[in-house]
């Protein structure tokens, strides 16, 4: 088997994408979410019971966030494949993901220093809560970003055989979409479009599940397509050098 | 190559027509910056920023009154951060088009997209936060106001390392991909982050975080560099290939 | 309009200067910005006169004097260095470039040690505005001298370098250093002499 640098940041996402769903789950204040209506001292209360496992939980994300990068480096491995005019979506879209990955290691710092002292001031405990959610759920700009860039890219292409079939531009682009209102975390405290609510919550977190998965699993194929594509004309240099 | 003609800049050989996907990035930019100005300046109203030397009470008030104008013009700001990445991108790739290769492309790019965070981001989430509760504690609000406006005027390592590379990059680029006076450009905006330093040690005066040096020059020479980076990366979008 | 305005700014070697068009654009615009701080320092000085002229009596005029000096010699030496390159005398040009930067790293280590005699005497930066201007005026100036010891060094390297020795890159670190001196002038009249 061809051990190839795509595969491998492939299935090192996915192995570090599958721990990191496990801490989301053993994380007391994702399922189901934290409100943000709870009080300063419930926050800390909240805090101070659960101080194991929201360290154990958020340590292990602490590890594991940034590890989905590899995944997003093989797509923009494959921007480039793809035969628009020039490269830029590709750098943009190398941008996009590096800010992201920044703001997730951020939230989750935030929630971890919430943790460190249980005797601190509730309203400093609950500070931190608020950083953490917003900081974790609002700055969706970076994915719009990132998504509008890839989609755009599939529709240009100009390629005989396209890097990418098109409904993966479309599903990009509809995942962009349904992210977008997770941004009004930042300004509800409660209803659907609050960090805990069916909108910003449930509904981004599926998105973004799903688009990983997807993703995996479309990126996969195209690698696979792009190495028998560099096997077979590798054969027919050889035959011609041959033959 | 004589002295008298200038190579037309060429992109990849690809008629200005077909750039299509430059063409979408360089409005994006454009839409990008234009709303960027919209959101801090109209909206937030962090440009210019408050005071450094106001009281608890007025920080508070500060907050209190820009609300509802924070939280719509920041949440805004959450979906559209994503612009830096293109405006950041778009340059990148006129940089790849230089005669130094790629690896001053690679610093550009990770500079600007780290520096978002501290010269833009935390600035948002800490106003949005600091008006996501309406009984939050004064003390507290304070520590936000604080957090934002360091970050927002005096994040500066990223911000000399991207420019450092640009204008070392332009200097050493046989490819006149931009003029090189653009590099002096640039080198200005060190020099203006240099002056952004003292934020940290005064509350009044020149050097403070809306200070008539450290934010205000600063401020005006950023625009002044950001619309002709714009303006050259038009510039070459819509020059023909050369013909050979 | 501003597209033909760009399109007309030609490299280096085209246009009738000494030097490099490019890097006359550079200087001219360090001194409209070096112009705006000597003025914000103007305005401030002129609402707290007494308090100026009272902290500067701590800094040593003597000092001053000598760091002005240095950096006249260094600009005449480097000016030498220019006319020797025109005749072609590389390898004295080379010799006239490394005194200068010799001078720049006397005058930078002076500065520093009068830095720290200050900050240990117990004036800093926060001290008071006097001490603000100065030590962020100095310091601006002292950033441009170590970028200004980068181009010398540059310039060595095109000296030393038989396929490169172009004059305009020799004449516009001439300028360059020479704007690095006229700021120092006015910087040392403000900071120093004023009184």
């Amino acid at each position: 088997m061809r051990f190839d640098a795509q595969r491998v940041s492939l299935w090192m996402s996915a192995t570090f994408g599958g721990i990191l769903v496990v801490a989301f789950l053993i994380f007391p204040g994702f399922f189901p979410p934290m409100s943000p209506t709870m009080s300063a001292q419930e926050v800390a209360d909240f805090y101070a019971d659960n101080a194991p496992l929201i360290r154990a939980s958020m340590i292990t994300f602490d590890f594991c966030g940034v590890m989905l990068l590899p995944l997003f480096t093989v797509v923009i491995h494959q921007l480039k494949r793809i035969r628009t005019s020039t490269d830029v979506f590709a750098y943009c879209y190398l941008s996009a993901v590096t800010s992201g990955a920044a703001l997730l290691a951020l939230a989750n710092l935030f929630w971890l220093i919430g943790a460190f002292r249980p005797e601190r001031d509730a309203h400093l405990v609950q500070l931190m809560n608020d950083l953490a959610w917003i900081t974790f759920t609002a700055p969706v700009g970076t994915m719009v970003a990132q998504n509008l860039c890839f989609a755009l890219a599939v529709y240009l292409d100009q390629g005989e055989r396209p890097v990418f079939p098109r409904w993966v531009g479309h599903f990009n682009i509809v995942t962009g979409l349904l992210v977008i209102p997770a941004a009004c975390a930042s300004i509800f405290t409660s209803g659907p479009l609050a960090w805990d609510g069916l909108i910003s919550y449930w509904l981004r977190l599926a998105t973004l599940g799903t688009y990983m998965i997807v993703m995996f699993v479309v990126l996969r194929r195209v690698v696979a397509e792009e190495l028998a594509e560099e096997a077979g004309s590798a054969e027919g240099d050889l035959a011609l050098a041959v033959g | 190559m004589t002295a008298t003609v200038r190579p037309a800049p060429v992109i990849g050989g690809v008629a200005p027509g077909d750039r299509l996907d430059l063409r979408i990035c360089w409005w994006i930019t454009v839409g990008f910056y234009g709303l960027f100005g919209v959101i801090f300046v109209l909206l937030a109203r962090v440009m210019p920023p408050p005071g450094a030397d106001l009281s608890t009470e007025q920080i508070v008030a500060f907050y209190a009154d820009h609300r509802t104008t924070i939280k719509i013009g920041f949440g805004i700001l959450m979906v559209a951060i994503g612009g830096a990445a293109i405006a950041s991108g778009i340059v990148a790739y006129e940089m790849t088009r230089m005669s130094v290769g790629k690896v001053f492309v690679y610093t550009y790019i990770v500079s600007l997209s780290v520096g978002a965070l501290p010269g833009c981001l935390l600035a948002a989430i800490c106003c949005l936060t600091a008006t996501f509760r309406a009984d939050l504690d004064p003390q507290v609000t304070e520590l936000l106001f604080d957090i934002t406006f360091l970050s927002f005027v005096g994040s500066l390592g990223c911000f000399v390392a991207n420019y450092s590379i640009l204008a070392l990059a332009i200097l050493l680029d046989e490819n006149e991909v931009f003029p090189k006076w653009m590099a002096y450009v640039t080198i200005w905006q060190i020099v203006t982050e240099l002056l952004a330093a003292p934020v940290f040690i005064f509350r009044t005066g020149p050097f403070s975080w809306n200070g008539v040096i450290s934010f205000w020059e600063g401020t005006a020479l950023f625009g002044i560099y950001m619309m002709l980076l714009i303006r050259l990366v038009r510039r070459n979008i819509t020059t023909p290939a050369a013909v050979s | 309009m501003r597209r033909r305005l760009l399109a007309m700014v030609p490299s280096g070697e085209d246009l009738d200067v000494p030097g490099s068009i490019n890097m006359w654009l550079f200087v001219v615009g360090e001194l409209f910005i070096f112009a705006f701080y000597f003025f914000v320092f103007m305005m401030y000085r002129t609402h707290a006169t007494a308090d100026f002229v009272g902290s500067q009596r701590h800094l040593n005029l003597a000092v001053g004097a000598g760091n002005t000096v240095i950096l006249l010699t260094s600009s005449y030496l480097v000016a030498l260095a220019v006319q020797a390159a025109r005749e072609g005398s590389h390898d004295r040009a080379r010799r006239l470039v490394r005194w200068t930067v010799a001078l720049g790293v006397v005058f930078m280590t002076i500065k520093l040690g009068e830095w720290a005699y200050e900050v240990r005497h117990g004036y800093t930066f926060p001290s008071d505005d006097f001490f603000m201007f100065y030590f962020a005026l100095t310091g601006v100036h002292l950033f441009h001298v170590l970028m200004g010891l980068g181009i010398l060094g540059l310039v060595l390297h095109e000296l030393r370098t038989p396929a490169l020795q172009r004059q305009f890159v020799v004449e516009a670190a001439g300028t360059y250093w020479h704007m690095v001196d006229v700021v120092w002038i006015v910087l040392f009249a403000l900071l120093y002499v004023l009184r």
